[in-house]
């Protein structure tokens, strides 16, 4: 454990609130306990045993003014702290954990849409706006981001860029990354910059593209200038079949490299298609209505229904819950957990003979009405030229009615002793399949393991590993969840593959960052060594250097 | 001497000359074979304090201002022997091409295979790669596929210490900044780029090309811009004004203040079909008409075939965002009236950002002078206009402590974007 630096906490008080006034700074306990920690897995299981957190921030801050952050990174300076960004606290890798204590700045009242530019179809808006907001002010003016990541409920627009997220219709409106016109930081320097103009006119290194990713280690992204589109006029949505993942890849290799441009792509392999079939065949499970439901026109936040009272069900019920189904008999899935590798081949095969009509890819396509219909239907033939078989529109429907579900299905599993979690690697269409084996292989030794290929290009597709282990307590089952991503991480390293395709790195991708740029760290080192020279801005991440 | 032989011992006697003009301290120009014979030259030459700037196709460094410090030795880097493609991967449409090969050397390379780099601008693809990646500028880029540096997936470079990083090939990533990316334009200040994988595209199917006449030029930019947000994705989009379109056709009168607008589509037939017919009737919609599609045609193939374009070229070249196309280009032409010269201008590089206008000025039957050329470039940027190859002044010591922390003697490219 790492010795925080000490801290005349009295000061730090006085100089905060000096700056912010006594409401929007906090040292109590409760707040800082809170911003202990994001929603890494690895930290809800601590969490859920009661264990204390290990990092707490020194005070919490809610700026709302560059100015005032601007004020913050002196004090910081001047007090020997360190700085951690905190948005909606929605990610997933401990990005967010303050390892060396320091000021963490929650952004959430910096909150503006400040201008949508309907005539160059961009927009500028501050970094602490909630996404689903930010999509509601759009559509109210007839655009889109294109931005739906699971998480627009509870993340913000800073989160996104800091950690280049991707949405589900990323296939079209692109990652995050690819929407972005340019940035306003605050460096470690205390100083405010703006990357790029609104073009290319200006000389010298993509700055935005530095910056986008950083996760908060070069400085703190304020606001941006992001791209919108029209909101669409269309939308398709349909379900297919495909014999097995191979043909499935293929057949979206080939509609991706003709040059069409459907929203969303999602092939499941055997088991995440079993699990997805067994919801169909049941009433829709009561934790799905945890989640909250896309806003009709009311211009109100969803109502979040209360938590239903948990039944008297074991873990193994909740697991089966968190997959969607009732349909497997729990002494399978117990047997599933305690023998992972073993199970994991026998739920192949089984899965492959319960869903013999193969894996369930789902297709919609949005935008510009004629457009949307002419692509639609080339991407449909294109499909069934290689093999799909069309199951009409209500699969793909369904899945968009349910999309945001996942995110609120973890808890009940962590409740019963178990965790889950999931690991997004992507790669060139021609490594994809040995991806696809070798990480499967490798999560399978410890854990079920299923996966879904979603987040398609032209040149390659991300797979996204939903995992989930059990282990009689707190410290064995942190020894196996760091297991699973040590085995995960390196079988795809070596294959060729990213170790992250949008949900970062933090302090659980930092060992294997190396092994991901090697060389190349050299220049993210001189990045930070130019933005932020005294290693102010959440030290110790990404595999950077700590604080002495 | 001792630099000259230490490159002799990279690169081969062979393969390094000196620089005639610049004998006190000498200086030399080297041709590296490979991406290890530049880390060898870059080691070797920084050992020895000398300064190293890299060349593309154009033959001669690009944009070096000066050495601040003048007294060093300098070694050009030529690339002109990188141009062999390393590993192509026709599944992921993906190509590993050295630096040293222009875009259309690529594209030779690729074409029999029936894949293409995809639907630049023939021009950009004039530069080597290495060239093309390493100077940001707008314009490199195509309304169907976007800007060029988004076809950029890795890219292999050799830092100031000799030593060379390869950035890692996936679509995208989510592991910290675009390293890749962070290397283009800074115009090989940071790392000597010697190779990039990058994202091409299969033949297109088909490729429409069509001529409409609108009432005027804001007629035709709105007209464009208005089928772009019906998502039409062109591979290529000319704007010229009736004083240019007399000159690049011949003559060709138009009706006062009308605007030629010359369009192709490309893609899967339907796709391009589809796109031909949103611009069709954006054109209409605006109150234009399709006309003689010759002249769409003859715009087509001197951008593709080679067919000579009347002279002279441009003399200014500006950039505006969708909203600024139009007072720009009023704001170009009322000052050119004021100043009694003859402009011309054509609008074309269409993309997320805006279009690049190219304006060609005449005065007393010559070309205009500097002192008008720097009127019209005022008046320009007062319309809301970009001049090209400004920086961002703000960031020159962001830049300047990168390359402290990164190249501390200052070797790579002094001079650039100081």
């Amino acid at each position: 454990m790492r010795v925080e630096p000490a801290v005349d906490v009295d000061r730090l008080q006085r100089e905060l609130e000096s700056i912010f006034g006594a409401r929007r700074v906090s040292l109590r306990s409760v707040d800082l306990d809170t911003y202990a920690r994001d929603m890494w897995p690895r930290l809800l299981i601590a969490y859920r045993d009661g264990i204390a957190p290990a990092h707490r921030p020194h005070a919490v801050v809610w700026p709302e003014h560059v100015r005032e952050i601007l004020a913050v990174v002196r004090v910081a300076r001047d007090l020997g702290l360190p700085i951690i960004p905190y948005g909606g606290g929605s990610g997933v890798c401990g990005g967010a954990v303050p390892i060396y204590g320091g000021i963490t700045i929650d952004t959430k009242r910096m909150q503006q849409v400040r201008s949508v530019r309907s005539d160059e179809l961009v927009c500028d808006v501050e970094a602490g706006l909630n996404g689903e907001r930010f999509e509601r002010e759009l559509a109210r003016r007839g655009y889109t981001f294109g931005h739906f990541p699971s998480s627009i409920y509870c993340s913000t627009v800073g989160g996104w860029l800091a950690t280049r997220a991707a949405g589900q219709l990323s296939t079209k409106y692109g990652k995050v990354e690819d929407r972005v016109a340019g940035l306003t930081v605050v460096t470690g320097r205390g100083e405010v910059i703006e990357t790029d103009g609104p073009n290319r006119a200006l000389r010298g290194p993509n700055w935005t593209q530095l910056i986008l990713g950083s996760e908060g280690t070069l400085g703190i992204i304020t606001s941006a200038r992001l791209r919108v589109s029209p909101a669409p006029q269309l939308r398709v949505f349909r379900g297919f079949e495909v014999d097995d993942v191979q043909s499935g890849v293929e057949a979206i290799r080939r509609v991706l490299q003709k040059g069409l441009r459907p929203a969303v792509v999602r092939l499941y392999d055997e088991l995440d298609t079993l699990m997805n079939s067994l919801s169909g065949e049941h009433e829709e499970h009561k934790l799905d209505t945890r989640a909250p439901t896309p806003p009709i026109e009311t211009g109100a936040l969803p109502a979040m229904p209360p938590a239903p009272r948990p039944k008297e069900e074991g873990f193994v019920d909740r697991l089966l819950a968190l997959a969607k189904g009732k349909g497997l008999r729990g002494s399978a899935m117990k047997a599933a957990l305690g023998n992972s590798e073993l199970v994991n081949k026998l739920f192949g095969t089984v899965a492959e003979k319960i869903a013999r009509r193969g894996c369930r890819l789902i297709i919609g396509l949005e935008g510009a009405r004629i457009r949307t219909e002419v692509e639609a239907a080339l991407t449909f033939a294109e499909l069934e030229s290689a093999g799909a078989r069309d199951k009409g529109e209500d699969p793909g429907w369904e899945w968009l009615k349910h999309r945001y579900h996942v995110s609120y299905r973890m808890s009940p599993v962590f409740r019963d002793g178990a965790f889950v979690d999931t690991m997004e690697v992507a790669s060139s269409w021609e490594r994809l399949q040995d991806l696809y084996h070798s990480v499967r292989t490798a999560i399978g030794h410890h854990a079920l393991v299923m996966a879904h290929f979603s987040h398609a290009y032209a040149d390659g597709c991300s797979i996204y590993f939903t995992f989930a282990g059990h282990a009689p307590d707190a410290a064995s089952a942190s020894r196996l969840y760091d297991a699973i991503w040590r085995d995960g991480l390196e079988a795809a390293t070596r294959v060729g593959a990213t170790i992250s395709h949008h949900h970062g790195v933090g302090l659980l991708k930092a060992p294997y960052m190396v092994g991901e740029h090697r060389e190349a760290m050299a220049i993210f080192e001189a990045a930070k060594a130019s933005l932020d020279p005294h290693n102010i801005f959440n030290p110790g991440k990404m595999g950077l250097r700590g604080r002495s | 001497m001792k630099l000259a032989e230490e490159l002799a011992t990279a690169v081969g006697a062979d393969h390094v000359e000196p620089v005639p003009e610049l004998t006190e301290p000498p200086c030399y120009r080297v041709t590296p074979g490979s991406a290890a014979e530049v880390a060898e030259v870059i080691h070797r030459a920084g050992a020895l304090g000398a300064a190293v700037h890299p060349i593309g196709a154009g033959g001669r460094p690009s944009r070096v201002d000066r050495d601040p410090k003048g007294e060093r030795s300098r070694v050009f880097v030529s690339t002109s022997r990188l141009d062999q493609v390393l590993q192509l991967d026709e599944q992921s449409l993906l190509v590993h091409a050295q630096a040293g090969l222009t875009g259309l050397d690529l594209e030779r390379i690729l074409s029999p295979r029936g894949l293409s780099i995809g639907d630049y601008p023939p021009v950009v693809l004039t530069s080597s790669l290495g060239g093309i990646l390493a100077v940001r500028t707008p314009g490199k880029s195509s309304a169907r596929h976007g800007f060029f540096e988004d076809a950029v997936v890795g890219v292999s470079a050799v830092l100031a210490d000799g030593r060379t990083v390869h950035t890692r090939v996936a679509p995208r990533r989510s592991t910290g900044p675009d390293l890749a990316r962070a290397l283009c334009g800074s115009e090989g200040t940071i790392g000597f780029i010697t190779s990039a994988v990058l994202r091409i595209h299969p033949k297109p199917e088909a490729r429409l090309v069509a001529a409409y006449l609108l009432p005027s030029l804001d007629a035709a930019v709105s007209a464009v811009l208005f089928a772009l947000r019906e998502e039409a994705a062109p591979a290529g989009l000319r704007i010229y004004d009736a004083a240019e379109t007399a000159r690049h056709f011949d003559g060709l009168a138009l009706p006062a203040q009308h605007a030629l607008l010359c369009a192709a589509t490309a893609g899967p037939t339907d796709l391009a079909a589809c796109d031909r017919d949103l611009l069709t009737s954006a054109v209409n919609a605006e109150g234009g008409s399709v006309t003689d599609n010759a002249l769409a045609d003859l715009w087509w193939r001197r951008l593709h075939a080679g067919e000579p374009t009347p002279a002279p070229t441009p003399n200014v070249q500006i950039m505006a965002t969708p909203s600024k196309l139009r007072p720009v280009y009023h704001a170009v032409v009322a000052e050119a009236t004021r100043l009694a010269a003859e402009v011309r201008i054509h609008i074309s590089r269409f993309d997320a950002d805006g279009a690049v206008l190219f304006i060609s000025l005449e005065r007393d039957g010559g070309a205009a002078d500097d002192t008008t050329t720097a009127a019209i470039e005022r008046a320009a940027e007062q319309a809301g206009a970009w001049l090209l190859g400004a920086r961002a002044i703000k960031l020159d010591a962001y830049l300047r402590a990168l390359r402290d922390h990164i190249d501390p003697n200052r070797i790579m490219n002094p001079g650039t974007l100081a």
